[in-house]
Protein backbone atom coordinates (compact mmCIF):
# COMPACT_ATOMS: atom_id res chain seq x y z
CA UNK A 1 0.00 0.00 0.00
CA UNK A 2 0.89 3.57 -0.21
CA UNK A 3 3.15 5.08 2.99
CA UNK A 4 1.78 6.68 5.62
CA UNK A 5 1.03 10.72 4.67
CA UNK A 6 0.38 10.45 1.13
CA UNK A 7 -2.99 10.52 0.31
CA UNK A 8 -4.12 9.01 -3.42
CA UNK A 9 -6.62 10.91 -5.35
CA UNK A 10 -7.15 9.61 -8.83
CA UNK A 11 -8.79 11.84 -11.23
CA UNK A 12 -12.10 10.85 -12.92
CA UNK A 13 -14.78 8.11 -12.12
CA UNK A 14 -15.96 8.33 -8.59
CA UNK A 15 -12.91 9.50 -7.16
CA UNK A 16 -13.76 13.08 -5.20
CA UNK A 17 -11.44 15.57 -5.88
CA UNK A 18 -9.52 16.90 -2.86
CA UNK A 19 -11.38 20.50 -1.28
CA UNK A 20 -9.39 23.83 -2.24
CA UNK A 21 -9.92 27.05 -0.95
CA UNK A 22 -12.90 27.83 -4.13
CA UNK A 23 -14.59 24.83 -2.50
CA UNK A 24 -14.67 25.94 0.88
CA UNK A 25 -15.72 29.75 -0.14
CA UNK A 26 -18.58 28.42 -2.52
CA UNK A 27 -19.71 25.76 0.82
CA UNK A 28 -19.88 29.03 2.93
CA UNK A 29 -21.76 31.21 0.49
CA UNK A 30 -24.10 28.30 -0.43
CA UNK A 31 -24.83 27.43 3.36
CA UNK A 32 -26.01 31.40 4.15
CA UNK A 33 -28.15 31.33 1.59
CA UNK A 34 -29.48 28.28 2.88
CA UNK A 35 -29.59 29.65 6.30
CA UNK A 36 -31.61 32.34 5.20
CA UNK A 37 -34.13 29.94 3.32
CA UNK A 38 -34.40 27.58 6.66
CA UNK A 39 -34.82 30.94 8.33
CA UNK A 40 -38.03 32.24 6.27
CA UNK A 41 -39.34 28.63 6.72
CA UNK A 42 -38.96 27.97 10.23
CA UNK A 43 -40.49 31.77 10.74
CA UNK A 44 -43.51 30.60 8.78
CA UNK A 45 -43.40 27.19 10.86
CA UNK A 46 -43.44 28.80 14.26
CA UNK A 47 -46.08 31.26 12.90
CA UNK A 48 -48.32 28.98 11.60
CA UNK A 49 -48.40 27.38 15.28
CA UNK A 50 -48.72 30.35 16.68
CA UNK A 51 -51.85 30.76 14.57
CA UNK A 52 -52.87 27.36 15.79
CA UNK A 53 -55.44 24.79 14.64
CA UNK A 54 -57.87 28.02 13.39
CA UNK A 55 -56.16 28.10 10.73
CA UNK A 56 -57.02 25.41 8.82
CA UNK A 57 -60.88 25.22 9.80
CA UNK A 58 -62.00 28.94 9.58
CA UNK A 59 -65.05 29.47 11.29
CA UNK A 60 -67.08 32.71 11.83
CA UNK A 61 -70.04 33.16 14.63
CA UNK A 62 -73.13 34.84 14.17
CA UNK A 63 -74.81 36.20 16.98
CA UNK A 64 -78.69 36.82 16.89
CA UNK A 65 -80.00 38.78 20.40
CA UNK A 66 -82.89 36.99 22.06
CA UNK A 67 -85.50 39.05 21.63
CA UNK A 68 -84.87 38.79 17.74
CA UNK A 69 -84.98 35.01 18.04
CA UNK A 70 -88.06 34.51 15.96
CA UNK A 71 -86.31 35.78 12.90
CA UNK A 72 -83.41 32.79 13.43
CA UNK A 73 -84.85 30.47 10.99
CA UNK A 74 -85.28 32.79 8.38
CA UNK A 75 -81.44 34.58 8.96
CA UNK A 76 -80.01 30.82 9.04
CA UNK A 77 -81.92 30.13 5.65
CA UNK A 78 -80.64 33.62 4.30
CA UNK A 79 -77.06 32.86 5.84
CA UNK A 80 -77.03 29.40 3.58
CA UNK A 81 -78.33 31.01 0.50
CA UNK A 82 -74.78 32.86 0.62
CA UNK A 83 -72.07 31.38 -2.10
CA UNK A 84 -68.87 30.73 -0.21
CA UNK A 85 -70.29 29.80 3.26
CA UNK A 86 -70.39 26.09 3.68
CA UNK A 87 -72.37 25.15 6.90
CA UNK A 88 -74.44 26.95 9.23
CA UNK A 89 -75.10 25.24 12.23
CA UNK A 90 -77.17 26.34 15.55
CA UNK A 91 -75.49 26.05 18.40
CA UNK A 92 -78.08 25.31 20.93
CA UNK A 93 -78.21 27.36 24.54
CA UNK A 94 -77.19 23.31 26.19
CA UNK A 95 -74.20 23.05 24.39
CA UNK A 96 -73.13 26.77 25.00
CA UNK A 97 -73.74 26.00 28.96
CA UNK A 98 -71.56 22.94 28.53
CA UNK A 99 -68.87 24.81 26.90
CA UNK A 100 -69.34 27.46 29.34
CA UNK A 101 -69.27 25.09 32.36
CA UNK A 102 -66.17 22.95 31.13
CA UNK A 103 -64.44 26.38 30.23
CA UNK A 104 -65.31 27.91 33.64
CA UNK A 105 -65.21 25.26 35.86
CA UNK A 106 -67.40 24.14 38.69
CA UNK A 107 -66.58 26.43 40.94
CA UNK A 108 -69.17 29.20 39.46
CA UNK A 109 -71.42 26.94 39.82
CA UNK A 110 -74.51 26.51 37.89
CA UNK A 111 -73.96 28.23 34.54
CA UNK A 112 -77.28 27.19 32.60
CA UNK A 113 -79.30 30.20 33.64
CA UNK A 114 -75.99 32.72 32.79
CA UNK A 115 -76.52 30.20 28.88
CA UNK A 116 -80.59 30.80 28.47
CA UNK A 117 -79.31 34.60 28.04
CA UNK A 118 -76.74 34.38 25.49
CA UNK A 119 -77.67 35.72 21.90
CA UNK A 120 -79.21 32.57 19.44
CA UNK A 121 -75.61 31.60 18.05
CA UNK A 122 -74.77 30.59 14.60
CA UNK A 123 -71.73 29.02 13.41
CA UNK A 124 -70.61 28.97 9.73
CA UNK A 125 -67.46 26.87 7.92
CA UNK A 126 -66.59 29.54 4.85
CA UNK A 127 -64.89 28.13 2.34
CA UNK A 128 -60.99 28.64 1.89
CA UNK A 129 -60.67 30.74 -0.76
CA UNK A 130 -59.09 34.33 -2.15
CA UNK A 131 -62.09 35.70 -1.88
CA UNK A 132 -63.16 35.01 1.70
CA UNK A 133 -63.25 38.48 2.95
CA UNK A 134 -66.16 39.46 0.82
CA UNK A 135 -68.20 36.34 1.88
CA UNK A 136 -67.91 38.13 4.90
CA UNK A 137 -69.30 41.39 3.96
CA UNK A 138 -71.96 39.26 2.66
CA UNK A 139 -72.29 37.51 5.79
CA UNK A 140 -72.47 40.78 7.38
CA UNK A 141 -74.75 42.48 5.94
CA UNK A 142 -77.43 39.48 5.79
CA UNK A 143 -76.68 39.21 9.81
CA UNK A 144 -77.28 43.58 10.45
CA UNK A 145 -80.46 42.79 8.03
CA UNK A 146 -82.03 40.68 11.28
CA UNK A 147 -80.49 43.18 13.82
CA UNK A 148 -77.49 40.33 14.50
CA UNK A 149 -73.83 40.80 14.31
CA UNK A 150 -71.16 38.71 13.54
CA UNK A 151 -68.13 37.71 15.51
CA UNK A 152 -65.17 40.50 14.49
CA UNK A 153 -61.93 39.48 16.30
CA UNK A 154 -62.56 36.56 13.69
CA UNK A 155 -62.80 38.22 10.53
CA UNK A 156 -59.61 39.60 11.74
CA UNK A 157 -58.13 36.65 12.02
CA UNK A 158 -59.50 35.52 8.50
CA UNK A 159 -57.55 38.50 7.23
CA UNK A 160 -55.00 37.00 9.50
CA UNK A 161 -54.42 33.49 7.06
CA UNK A 162 -54.61 35.60 3.79
CA UNK A 163 -51.07 37.27 5.16
CA UNK A 164 -49.76 34.14 5.78
CA UNK A 165 -50.52 32.04 2.82
CA UNK A 166 -49.67 35.33 0.63
CA UNK A 167 -46.49 35.11 3.03
CA UNK A 168 -46.04 31.05 1.82
CA UNK A 169 -46.21 32.14 -1.70
CA UNK A 170 -43.42 34.63 -0.82
CA UNK A 171 -41.57 32.18 0.82
CA UNK A 172 -41.99 29.47 -2.20
CA UNK A 173 -41.05 32.46 -4.97
CA UNK A 174 -37.34 33.54 -2.65
CA UNK A 175 -36.70 29.39 -2.75
CA UNK A 176 -37.03 29.43 -6.15
CA UNK A 177 -35.16 32.54 -6.43
CA UNK A 178 -32.09 31.90 -3.78
CA UNK A 179 -32.11 28.25 -5.32
CA UNK A 180 -31.10 29.61 -9.03
CA UNK A 181 -28.71 31.67 -6.85
CA UNK A 182 -27.17 28.65 -5.08
CA UNK A 183 -27.09 26.61 -8.33
CA UNK A 184 -25.42 29.39 -10.47
CA UNK A 185 -22.78 29.88 -7.30
CA UNK A 186 -21.82 26.13 -7.35
CA UNK A 187 -21.68 26.16 -11.35
CA UNK A 188 -19.60 29.11 -11.61
CA UNK A 189 -16.93 27.66 -8.41
CA UNK A 190 -16.82 24.33 -10.89
CA UNK A 191 -16.43 25.75 -13.57
CA UNK A 192 -12.99 27.27 -12.09
CA UNK A 193 -12.39 24.20 -11.04
CA UNK A 194 -12.69 22.83 -14.45
CA UNK A 195 -10.54 25.19 -15.79
CA UNK A 196 -7.84 24.74 -13.04
CA UNK A 197 -7.61 21.19 -14.27
CA UNK A 198 -8.59 21.28 -17.72
CA UNK A 199 -5.16 19.74 -18.55
CA UNK A 200 -6.36 16.34 -16.58
CA UNK A 201 -10.19 16.47 -18.62
CA UNK A 202 -8.30 16.56 -21.65
CA UNK A 203 -5.79 13.57 -20.99
CA UNK A 204 -8.24 11.33 -19.70
CA UNK A 205 -10.44 11.81 -22.76
CA UNK A 206 -7.32 11.52 -25.07
CA UNK A 207 -6.80 7.86 -22.88
CA UNK A 208 -9.94 7.05 -23.95
CA UNK A 209 -11.77 7.88 -21.19
CA UNK A 210 -16.03 7.84 -21.19
CA UNK A 211 -17.79 10.90 -20.38
CA UNK A 212 -19.69 9.61 -17.61
CA UNK A 213 -15.56 9.16 -15.99
CA UNK A 214 -14.68 13.01 -17.17
CA UNK A 215 -18.13 14.28 -15.44
CA UNK A 216 -19.00 11.90 -12.36
CA UNK A 217 -16.02 13.54 -10.17
CA UNK A 218 -17.69 17.22 -11.06
CA UNK A 219 -21.06 16.00 -10.53
CA UNK A 220 -19.74 14.39 -6.90
CA UNK A 221 -18.42 17.47 -5.66
CA UNK A 222 -21.34 19.60 -6.70
CA UNK A 223 -23.59 17.44 -4.51
CA UNK A 224 -21.16 16.81 -2.02
CA UNK A 225 -20.87 20.49 -1.97
CA UNK A 226 -24.83 21.47 -1.37
CA UNK A 227 -25.42 18.53 0.43
CA UNK A 228 -22.26 19.74 3.09
CA UNK A 229 -23.76 23.63 2.93
CA UNK A 230 -27.49 22.59 3.68
CA UNK A 231 -25.90 20.18 7.11
CA UNK A 232 -24.41 23.93 7.96
CA UNK A 233 -26.79 25.71 7.19
CA UNK A 234 -29.52 23.31 9.04
CA UNK A 235 -26.86 23.56 12.11
CA UNK A 236 -26.46 27.36 11.91
CA UNK A 237 -30.65 27.21 12.60
CA UNK A 238 -29.69 26.24 16.09
CA UNK A 239 -28.22 29.32 17.47
CA UNK A 240 -31.35 31.26 15.96
CA UNK A 241 -33.62 29.42 18.07
CA UNK A 242 -32.26 29.34 21.19
CA UNK A 243 -31.82 33.01 20.82
CA UNK A 244 -35.40 33.37 20.45
CA UNK A 245 -36.14 30.33 22.41
CA UNK A 246 -38.14 32.89 25.46
CA UNK A 247 -40.22 34.43 23.06
CA UNK A 248 -40.92 30.95 21.73
CA UNK A 249 -41.81 29.69 24.98
CA UNK A 250 -44.02 32.72 25.66
CA UNK A 251 -46.12 32.70 22.74
CA UNK A 252 -46.69 28.54 23.26
CA UNK A 253 -44.60 27.87 19.81
CA UNK A 254 -43.06 24.30 19.39
CA UNK A 255 -41.03 24.38 16.01
CA UNK A 256 -39.68 20.98 14.17
CA UNK A 257 -35.84 22.23 13.80
CA UNK A 258 -35.21 18.13 12.73
CA UNK A 259 -37.83 18.23 10.23
CA UNK A 260 -35.63 20.81 8.12
CA UNK A 261 -32.39 18.59 8.16
CA UNK A 262 -33.88 16.37 5.10
CA UNK A 263 -35.16 19.12 3.04
CA UNK A 264 -32.08 21.19 3.49
CA UNK A 265 -29.79 18.53 3.16
CA UNK A 266 -30.92 17.12 -0.45
CA UNK A 267 -32.31 20.22 -1.58
CA UNK A 268 -28.56 21.59 -1.26
CA UNK A 269 -27.54 18.25 -2.73
CA UNK A 270 -30.16 18.72 -5.66
CA UNK A 271 -29.25 22.35 -5.89
CA UNK A 272 -25.67 21.33 -6.11
CA UNK A 273 -25.88 18.87 -8.98
CA UNK A 274 -27.88 20.87 -10.75
CA UNK A 275 -24.78 23.47 -10.77
CA UNK A 276 -22.45 20.68 -11.32
CA UNK A 277 -24.57 20.18 -14.39
CA UNK A 278 -24.82 23.40 -15.47
CA UNK A 279 -21.09 23.71 -15.52
CA UNK A 280 -20.42 20.44 -17.51
CA UNK A 281 -22.62 20.92 -19.91
CA UNK A 282 -20.11 22.51 -22.29
CA UNK A 283 -16.88 20.81 -21.41
CA UNK A 284 -14.34 20.84 -24.57
CA UNK A 285 -11.40 19.55 -25.08
CA UNK A 286 -8.44 19.79 -28.19
CA UNK A 287 -8.64 16.46 -29.84
CA UNK A 288 -11.88 15.53 -28.69
CA UNK A 289 -13.52 12.79 -30.45
CA UNK A 290 -15.78 14.21 -32.13
CA UNK A 291 -13.54 16.79 -34.29
CA UNK B 1 6.46 -17.20 -40.21
CA UNK B 2 3.15 -15.70 -39.13
CA UNK B 3 1.94 -13.12 -41.26
CA UNK B 4 2.18 -9.51 -39.10
CA UNK B 5 -1.05 -7.41 -38.73
CA UNK B 6 -1.26 -4.36 -40.05
CA UNK B 7 -1.76 -1.65 -37.83
CA UNK B 8 -1.67 1.57 -39.72
CA UNK B 9 -2.96 1.62 -43.32
CA UNK B 10 -2.98 4.89 -45.40
CA UNK B 11 -4.38 5.20 -48.85
CA UNK B 12 -4.06 8.92 -50.51
CA UNK B 13 -4.40 10.51 -47.24
CA UNK B 14 -4.78 13.92 -46.67
CA UNK B 15 -5.84 16.22 -43.90
CA UNK B 16 -6.72 20.33 -44.04
CA UNK B 17 -7.17 21.83 -41.43
CA UNK B 18 -10.30 24.04 -40.69
CA UNK B 19 -7.93 27.41 -41.44
CA UNK B 20 -7.59 26.30 -45.34
CA UNK B 21 -3.90 24.40 -44.38
CA UNK B 22 -3.03 21.57 -46.00
CA UNK B 23 -1.33 19.47 -43.76
CA UNK B 24 -0.64 16.08 -45.07
CA UNK B 25 -1.39 14.92 -48.86
CA UNK B 26 -1.63 12.03 -50.99
CA UNK B 27 0.13 9.74 -47.74
CA UNK B 28 0.33 6.37 -48.70
CA UNK B 29 2.10 4.17 -46.30
CA UNK B 30 1.66 1.11 -44.25
CA UNK B 31 2.87 -0.02 -40.90
CA UNK B 32 2.99 -3.42 -39.97
CA UNK B 33 2.71 -4.69 -36.54
CA UNK B 34 6.00 -4.81 -34.55
CA UNK B 35 7.55 -2.16 -36.45
CA UNK B 36 10.00 0.67 -34.95
CA UNK B 37 9.06 3.66 -37.36
CA UNK B 38 10.48 7.28 -37.04
CA UNK B 39 8.68 9.89 -38.37
CA UNK B 40 11.42 12.43 -39.49
CA UNK B 41 10.85 15.83 -41.47
CA UNK B 42 11.21 19.51 -40.65
CA UNK B 43 9.13 21.43 -38.52
CA UNK B 44 5.32 21.79 -39.98
CA UNK B 45 6.27 18.52 -42.09
CA UNK B 46 3.12 17.46 -40.87
CA UNK B 47 4.41 14.43 -38.23
CA UNK B 48 2.48 15.30 -35.48
CA UNK B 49 -0.57 16.09 -37.83
CA UNK B 50 -0.16 12.56 -38.50
CA UNK B 51 0.48 11.12 -35.36
CA UNK B 52 -2.76 12.78 -33.84
CA UNK B 53 -5.16 11.04 -37.02
CA UNK B 54 -3.36 7.70 -34.96
CA UNK B 55 -4.79 8.20 -32.17
CA UNK B 56 -8.43 10.14 -33.56
CA UNK B 57 -7.50 13.43 -32.69
CA UNK B 58 -7.83 14.40 -36.17
CA UNK B 59 -10.26 13.07 -38.44
CA UNK B 60 -8.76 12.95 -42.28
CA UNK B 61 -10.28 15.00 -45.02
CA UNK B 62 -10.20 12.89 -47.49
CA UNK B 63 -8.42 9.12 -48.74
CA UNK B 64 -8.34 6.38 -46.29
CA UNK B 65 -6.76 6.22 -42.82
CA UNK B 66 -7.23 2.71 -41.28
CA UNK B 67 -5.81 2.08 -37.69
CA UNK B 68 -5.59 -0.85 -35.43
CA UNK B 69 -8.52 -2.15 -37.91
CA UNK B 70 -11.05 1.05 -37.08
CA UNK B 71 -11.72 3.27 -40.47
CA UNK B 72 -11.24 6.60 -39.27
CA UNK B 73 -13.55 8.46 -41.22
CA UNK B 74 -16.08 6.31 -40.13
CA UNK B 75 -15.47 5.82 -36.59
CA UNK B 76 -17.80 6.14 -33.84
CA UNK B 77 -16.91 8.27 -30.62
CA UNK B 78 -16.86 4.85 -28.83
CA UNK B 79 -14.74 3.42 -31.70
CA UNK B 80 -12.10 6.14 -30.93
CA UNK B 81 -12.59 5.43 -27.14
CA UNK B 82 -11.55 2.18 -27.98
CA UNK B 83 -8.29 2.70 -30.23
CA UNK B 84 -7.27 5.58 -27.62
CA UNK B 85 -7.26 2.43 -24.96
CA UNK B 86 -5.36 0.70 -27.26
CA UNK B 87 -2.76 3.14 -28.03
CA UNK B 88 0.17 4.55 -25.55
CA UNK B 89 1.10 8.34 -26.17
CA UNK B 90 4.23 10.33 -25.51
CA UNK B 91 3.06 13.68 -25.67
CA UNK B 92 5.60 16.65 -27.61
CA UNK B 93 5.18 17.94 -23.77
CA UNK B 94 4.87 15.34 -21.97
CA UNK B 95 1.62 16.33 -21.13
CA UNK B 96 2.58 14.98 -17.22
CA UNK B 97 -0.50 16.38 -14.11
CA UNK B 98 2.14 18.46 -12.21
CA UNK B 99 -0.54 18.22 -9.06
CA UNK B 100 -0.56 14.90 -9.12
CA UNK B 101 2.18 12.10 -7.94
CA UNK B 102 4.02 9.43 -10.11
CA UNK B 103 1.76 6.93 -9.53
CA UNK B 104 -1.72 9.38 -10.00
CA UNK B 105 -0.11 10.25 -13.65
CA UNK B 106 1.37 6.34 -14.39
CA UNK B 107 -1.78 4.94 -13.09
CA UNK B 108 -4.29 7.32 -15.22
CA UNK B 109 -4.30 4.71 -18.27
CA UNK B 110 -5.75 1.41 -16.00
CA UNK B 111 -7.48 3.69 -13.84
CA UNK B 112 -9.72 4.89 -16.87
CA UNK B 113 -10.37 0.97 -18.13
CA UNK B 114 -11.69 0.58 -14.34
CA UNK B 115 -8.83 -0.75 -12.63
CA UNK B 116 -8.58 -0.24 -8.52
CA UNK B 117 -6.36 1.39 -6.54
CA UNK B 118 -4.80 -1.83 -4.97
CA UNK B 119 -4.13 -3.25 -8.21
CA UNK B 120 -3.08 -0.35 -9.83
CA UNK B 121 -0.14 0.02 -6.77
CA UNK B 122 1.81 -3.27 -7.77
CA UNK B 123 1.64 -2.74 -11.76
CA UNK B 124 2.47 0.90 -11.63
CA UNK B 125 5.53 -0.38 -9.66
CA UNK B 126 6.52 -2.93 -12.02
CA UNK B 127 6.16 -0.42 -15.21
CA UNK B 128 8.47 2.25 -12.77
CA UNK B 129 10.63 -0.48 -12.46
CA UNK B 130 11.29 -1.03 -15.72
CA UNK B 131 12.07 2.45 -16.85
CA UNK B 132 14.52 2.99 -13.40
CA UNK B 133 12.12 4.58 -11.50
CA UNK B 134 11.00 2.58 -8.90
CA UNK B 135 11.76 4.41 -6.00
CA UNK B 136 10.14 7.55 -7.02
CA UNK B 137 6.65 6.30 -6.91
CA UNK B 138 4.98 8.66 -5.08
CA UNK B 139 7.14 11.73 -5.59
CA UNK B 140 5.43 14.89 -7.41
CA UNK B 141 7.02 15.34 -11.50
CA UNK B 142 7.70 18.37 -10.92
CA UNK B 143 10.75 17.01 -8.16
CA UNK B 144 12.09 15.06 -11.26
CA UNK B 145 14.64 16.27 -14.44
CA UNK B 146 13.86 16.73 -17.98
CA UNK B 147 14.93 12.89 -18.65
CA UNK B 148 13.26 11.49 -15.43
CA UNK B 149 10.06 13.29 -16.73
CA UNK B 150 10.25 11.79 -20.16
CA UNK B 151 10.94 8.56 -18.64
CA UNK B 152 7.64 8.72 -16.43
CA UNK B 153 5.80 9.36 -19.78
CA UNK B 154 6.91 6.20 -22.04
CA UNK B 155 5.91 4.29 -18.47
CA UNK B 156 2.11 6.04 -18.73
CA UNK B 157 1.98 5.02 -22.50
CA UNK B 158 3.32 1.52 -21.29
CA UNK B 159 1.38 1.16 -18.12
CA UNK B 160 -1.98 -0.89 -20.34
CA UNK B 161 0.68 -2.58 -22.46
CA UNK B 162 -1.17 -1.30 -25.71
CA UNK B 163 -0.06 -2.25 -28.96
CA UNK B 164 0.63 0.81 -30.58
CA UNK B 165 2.87 3.64 -28.97
CA UNK B 166 3.02 6.61 -30.61
CA UNK B 167 5.92 9.50 -29.46
CA UNK B 168 6.08 12.47 -30.43
CA UNK B 169 9.42 14.51 -30.24
CA UNK B 170 10.13 12.44 -27.27
CA UNK B 171 14.32 13.26 -27.31
CA UNK B 172 13.05 16.78 -28.39
CA UNK B 173 14.61 18.72 -25.13
CA UNK B 174 17.25 16.32 -23.59
CA UNK B 175 21.31 15.67 -23.13
CA UNK B 176 22.31 13.42 -25.74
CA UNK B 177 23.07 10.37 -23.38
CA UNK B 178 19.61 10.84 -21.89
CA UNK B 179 17.89 10.95 -24.96
CA UNK B 180 20.15 7.69 -26.10
CA UNK B 181 17.99 6.16 -22.67
CA UNK B 182 14.98 7.22 -23.38
CA UNK B 183 15.21 5.88 -26.90
CA UNK B 184 16.96 2.24 -25.41
CA UNK B 185 13.35 2.54 -23.36
CA UNK B 186 11.06 2.63 -26.79
CA UNK B 187 13.56 0.19 -28.53
CA UNK B 188 12.49 -2.09 -25.00
CA UNK B 189 9.20 -1.98 -25.61
CA UNK B 190 9.62 -2.62 -29.37
CA UNK B 191 10.84 -5.64 -28.05
CA UNK B 192 7.66 -6.14 -26.15
CA UNK B 193 5.94 -6.40 -29.48
CA UNK B 194 4.56 -3.03 -29.20
CA UNK B 195 4.71 -1.30 -32.65
CA UNK B 196 6.59 1.80 -31.79
CA UNK B 197 6.22 4.90 -34.40
CA UNK B 198 8.39 7.87 -32.83
CA UNK B 199 8.61 11.57 -34.77
CA UNK B 200 11.80 12.91 -34.02
CA UNK B 201 14.09 15.38 -35.77
CA UNK B 202 17.42 13.75 -33.65
CA UNK B 203 18.70 11.56 -36.49
CA UNK B 204 21.89 10.95 -35.32
CA UNK B 205 20.29 8.71 -32.71
CA UNK B 206 19.50 6.21 -35.82
CA UNK B 207 22.69 5.63 -36.20
CA UNK B 208 22.47 3.47 -32.70
CA UNK B 209 18.97 2.64 -32.87
CA UNK B 210 18.31 1.22 -36.40
CA UNK B 211 14.77 1.59 -37.41
CA UNK B 212 12.18 2.06 -40.11
CA UNK B 213 12.32 6.09 -41.43
CA UNK B 214 9.31 7.48 -42.46
CA UNK B 215 10.91 11.13 -44.15
CA UNK B 216 7.91 13.82 -44.81
CA UNK B 217 8.49 17.02 -46.16
CA UNK B 218 5.52 19.55 -46.68
CA UNK B 219 2.99 17.19 -45.59
CA UNK B 220 4.22 14.82 -48.43
CA UNK B 221 6.04 11.45 -48.18
CA UNK B 222 9.54 11.67 -49.26
CA UNK B 223 11.42 8.57 -48.13
CA UNK B 224 10.81 5.61 -46.71
CA UNK B 225 13.90 3.53 -46.06
CA UNK B 226 15.14 1.53 -43.41
CA UNK B 227 18.52 3.09 -40.89
CA UNK B 228 21.04 1.81 -40.58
Amino acid sequence: MHPKGVRVHLPGGWNMPPMGIHQYLALIIVAVALWALGSVWMGLQATGDWVGSWQKNMVLHVYLPQESNDKLARLKSDLQNISGVVTVVSVSHDVAANWMQQWLGKGVGDVSLMAKHLPETLVLSLQHSDGELFVVDDVRETAQRVGASINEDEVRLLGMRDVLDQAEYLAWFVTLLLGLAMALIVSNTLRMILLARADEIHLMRLMGAKEWFVRMPFLLEGSALGAAAGLLAWGLLWPWVWGISSWLEASSVSLNIWGLLLPLLFGGAVLGCLGAAVATARLESPDSVDV
Amino acid sequence: MAERKTMMAMKQLMLRYPTGKVALSGINLSIEQGEFVYLTGESGAGKSSLLRMFYGGLRPTSGQLHVQGWDMREASEDDVRSLRRRTGVCFQNQRLLFSRTVFENVALPLHIQGWDKKRLIPRVQKVLDYVRLGDRLWSYPEALSGGEQQRIAIARAMMATPPVVLADEPTGNLDEETARHVLDLLMGLNQLGMTVIMATHDLHLLNSHPGRVVQLHAGALVGDSYAP
